[in-house]
């Protein structure tokens, strides 16, 4: 009896828990190797244990103390980067959207679909030209030039704000004209339109747009990588792709403490903004 | 005046300052593209703010002055590159390339066996002096400088009154260095020279620990003089006449280094069509990121398929635990991962081989030499592409799978189909009408992958013979990143913005491709 219904349970039931627990161990075992390495007293490639004899905080110390490998250094760059890469790219692409949902004038369908249709081209497909544009920027105006966060921020504008114009638009297309229209009636400008009704009420879309957008930048390594040549400059992604690879198994504690160290707040907002990342908004676009 | 109009004129003078500052430079660094750029940008901020014609433009240019200069333009500008022999040896423009060259030196062969004596002293600043005795004439004592402080610093003085019978007279507060001294300094010594006069130097040619040491003259004689009626270099040295020939001076058929940068017209197309060591290449990397971003959306696309249907029955439990799960792998930035499995993969140490160490022994062959053989590369990159790619398609499937309709599939059984039948009759088809918009996204997506393979496998392992750097794994994207910037073969500008222009072709195909079979366009139509 209770052998027939284990039997039927797991004809029903139980081997789609033994294939997805396959799929699980697939999909979480490199995560958990890197985090409990990052932990562990004696940690090294080899080391398939899950469960580490001692634990200990002494490669996080490492990170810290190494003039050579300057982490957090590198860590705080792309913080602000991103940061500041997004939160400008939110703006200005608000601002455009506005226009486009708002406004009526003539080119204004072509100038959508130029939008579209540029940003079918990632940014940095023209890395070259990009480098080489630069290059001559370096010398006019040195503060924005090649090895600079200021010239990597204006790329990283340009890169995805055609694209954030476009999905913001489409979001302003839902709120109702008929409160503006109000507003318009009691002589409101189209300034404070933009200013107490739809910019407020957009809100929603602007914080998922500036989050897909500050991971992607957080993510990115071409352009990081063509642009920042001083050390203390770089990125984490640039950073600890650069100096790490050199000496993969003596360093490999400190290697997974920096991983934990860089992925843990990324993948805490991916998994807070699931449903918006991947709910067709970006079209398995956005990740890298 | 309203706050807000003197904030608008107060930005744009700032803006206009800003220009007004560049334009003249760009115009000294013959930095054309830039300055044109400029001059757009410049012209689209001013009519937009200071008339009131393009109101809604107020609006929209502020964002898409970045898209034009950073997006647009760069596309621009690479095709223009693709069409110049842009590259190490020809990075500078003729006339910068010129004035290099023009202040290269030689030493004349009047000057060349001239020895002497040369005494070596410091001051109480420990700073280095040299007095070199050539002939009774010419004693001359003075600091000695490294190159770069050769143009700052003065002549040295004629000062017959240091020697006296043969012997150095030692000025008040300095010290001579004995030889053995100057030994324990020669590193030091043998990059400092005492200035004479413009042209010429003097420097130590040999210690010695006895008595003076040995200087030389070296002389700073301009090699290359232009003649810009004939177009050519005239070598102080030998008198040649070195003719410009397309993008370099030519002396005797010799071509001096470096050469300027020339429009080439199809050149760069004409090699990579035409030259087999090229071609040959570039015809592994094209198939070898086709076959990549297929396989991977295959792969990835069907593990997340199959688990979605497993996993997608009523009343199965953990089924949210399951997909918190899943979307890890997801949720990690890719650079954070890939570096992880490299170490996992690590042929000596990593977890991988250690795994597979009993079934080499079983089988009795030689453990894989993961990411360092064409098909173990190729594996692996598909492999960690697999894994990071399919829970995403596990999430949309599971997504599309939900949404159709439970009667269909009733009504089809109550038909009489099996389980086999209505899944590719029915569930599939309507899975592909929502799924493969995005299955062409990721197919695009992973085509320029750069991240997984430049930081997985670095595009290798090289393939052995090529001209150019290119590996195994090389995808388009990272085979144009090695040859314009970290080949080690020096940077093929040109070469690399027409391989770009190869992918912006494939790119733009793609694009045509989802809109035509998506019909993505009608939606973006419907939406403006």
């Amino acid at each position: 009896m209770e052998i027939s219904k284990f039997t039927k349970w797991f004809k029903e039931y139980g081997w789609r828990h033994l294939v997805g627990l396959i799929f699980v161990t697939f999909a979480i075992y490199p995560i958990l190797f890197v985090l409990t390495n990052s932990f562990a007293d004696f940690a090294n490639l080899t080391n398939s244990k899950l469960v580490p004899n001692s634990l200990t905080l002494k490669h996080y110390k490492l990170l810290s103390g190494d003039p050579l490998v300057p982490y957090f250094q590198w860590l705080y760059n792309t913080y602000k980067v991103a940061f500041l890469a997004a939160l400008f790219n939110v703006f200005l692409g608000t601002l455009a959207a506005f226009a486009f949902s708002r406004l009526q004038f003539k080119g204004r369908r072509t100038g959508l679909l130029t939008l579209v249709i540029v940003q079918m081209f990632p940014s940095f497909l023209a890395f070259v030209a990009i480098y080489l544009l630069f290059f001559q920027i370096s010398d006019v105006a040195p503060f924005m030039g090649l090895g600079t966060h200021f010239g990597l921020i204006l790329v990283y504008l340009g890169g995805s704000i055609g694209f954030n114009s476009w999905l913001i638009k489409g979001f302003m297309d839902t709120i109702s004209p008929s409160l503006d229209e109000a507003a318009k009636v009691d002589g409101a400008s189209e300034y404070q339109i933009f200013r107490k009704i739809i910019a407020p009420l957009a809100r929603p879309i602007l914080v998922v747009i500036f989050v897909i957008t500050f991971i992607g930048i957080y993510s990115d390594f071409i352009l990081a990588a063509i642009f920042l040549k001083d050390k203390n400059l770089w990125t984490v992604a640039v950073g600890i792709n650069t100096v790490f690879v050199d000496d993969f198994n003596a360093d490999w504690g400190v290697i997974a403490a920096s991983s934990v160290i860089a992925a843990t707040p990324i993948a805490v907002l991916f998994i807070f903004f699931q449903k918006q990342i991947t709910g067709g908004l970006t079209a398995g676009s956005v990740k890298g | 005046m309203k706050t807000s109009t003197i904030l608008r004129y107060l930005l744009l003078a700032v803006f206009n300052a800003g220009v007004f500052y560049a334009i003249p430079l760009s115009i000294t660094f013959e930095a054309w593209f830039l300055l044109s750029l400029i001059i757009l940008n410049a012209f689209l901020v001013n009519t937009v703010y200071l008339t009131d014609r393009f109101k809604p433009m107020k609006w929209i240019l502020p964002g898409m002055i970045f898209m034009i200069s950073f997006v647009v333009f760069p596309a621009i500008y690479n095709t223009y590159v693709s069409f110049t022999n842009w590259s190490t040896g020809h990075i500078l423009n003729k006339t910068q390339a010129i004035k290099v060259l023009e202040d290269r030196t030689f030493t004349p062969e009047d000057q060349k066996d001239i020895q002497f004596d040369l005494y070596v002293l410091q001051d109480q600043n420990l700073e280095f002096y040299f007095f070199a005795d050539l002939d009774e004439n010419n004693m001359f004592f003075g600091k000695a400088v490294t190159d770069e402080d050769i143009k700052t610093t003065s002549y040295a003085t004629h000062e017959p009154s240091l020697k006296k019978n043969d012997e150095l007279i030692v000025p008040d507060g300095f010290y001579v260095l004995s030889g053995k001294e100057q030994i324990a300094n020669a590193d030091v010594l043998q990059e400092l020279s005492l200035v004479i006069d413009s042209k010429t130097r003097a420097k130590i040619f040999k210690i010695s620990v006895f008595g003076a040491s040995t200087g030389s003259l070296s002389s700073t004689s301009q090699l290359y003089t232009y003649d810009s009626n004939k177009d050519a270099l005239i070598n102080n040295s030998t008198n040649i006449i070195c003719p410009a020939v397309d993008d370099n001076f030519e002396c005797d058929g010799k071509e001096i280094d470096p050469g300027w940068r020339i429009y080439v017209g199809t050149e760069n197309y004409e090699k990579i069509f035409s030259n087999q060591r090229i071609r040959a290449p570039l015809n592994i990397v094209t198939k070898w990121t086709f076959q990549f971003a297929i396989l991977t959306v295959i792969f990835s696309f069907f593990v997340g398929l199959l688990l979605s249907m497993i996993l997608n029955k009523e009343n199965l439990k953990f089924q949210r635990v399951y997909r918190s799960l899943f979307i890890l792998p997801y949720a990690i930035p890719a650079f954070v991962s890939v570096l992880v499995w490299k170490g996992l993969l690590n042929p000596d140490y990593g977890v991988i081989n250690n795994w597979f160490a009993p079934l080499y022994e079983i089988l009795e062959i030689e453990p894989i030499k993961w990411l360092k053989t064409k098909e173990s590369a190729r594996a692996a990159v598909l492999l960690v592409n697999t894994w990071l790619g399919f829970p995403y398609m596990f999430l949309i499937t599971t997504g599309a799978l939900q949404s159709i309709p439970k009667e269909l599939i009733e009504a089809a059984k109550v038909d009489g189909a099996t389980g086999v039948q209505s899944f590719w009759r029915i569930t599939f088809p309507l899975l592909m009408v929502s799924i493969s918009p995005l299955l062409i996204g990721s197919f695009a997506f992973n085509f320029n992958n750069f991240t997984l393979i430049f930081l997985l496998s670095g595009g290798g392992p090289p393939v052995i013979g090529s001209e150019v750097a290119v590996g195994w794994t090389d995808i388009l994207i990272s085979f144009t990143y090695k040859l314009a910037i970290s080949g080690g073969r020096g940077n093929m500008f040109g070469l690399a913005s027409t391989v770009t222009i190869i992918v912006f072709g494939i790119v733009l195909l793609i694009s045509a491709l989802s809109f035509r079979y998506t019909k993505r366009l009608e939606r973006i139509y419907g939406n403006i």
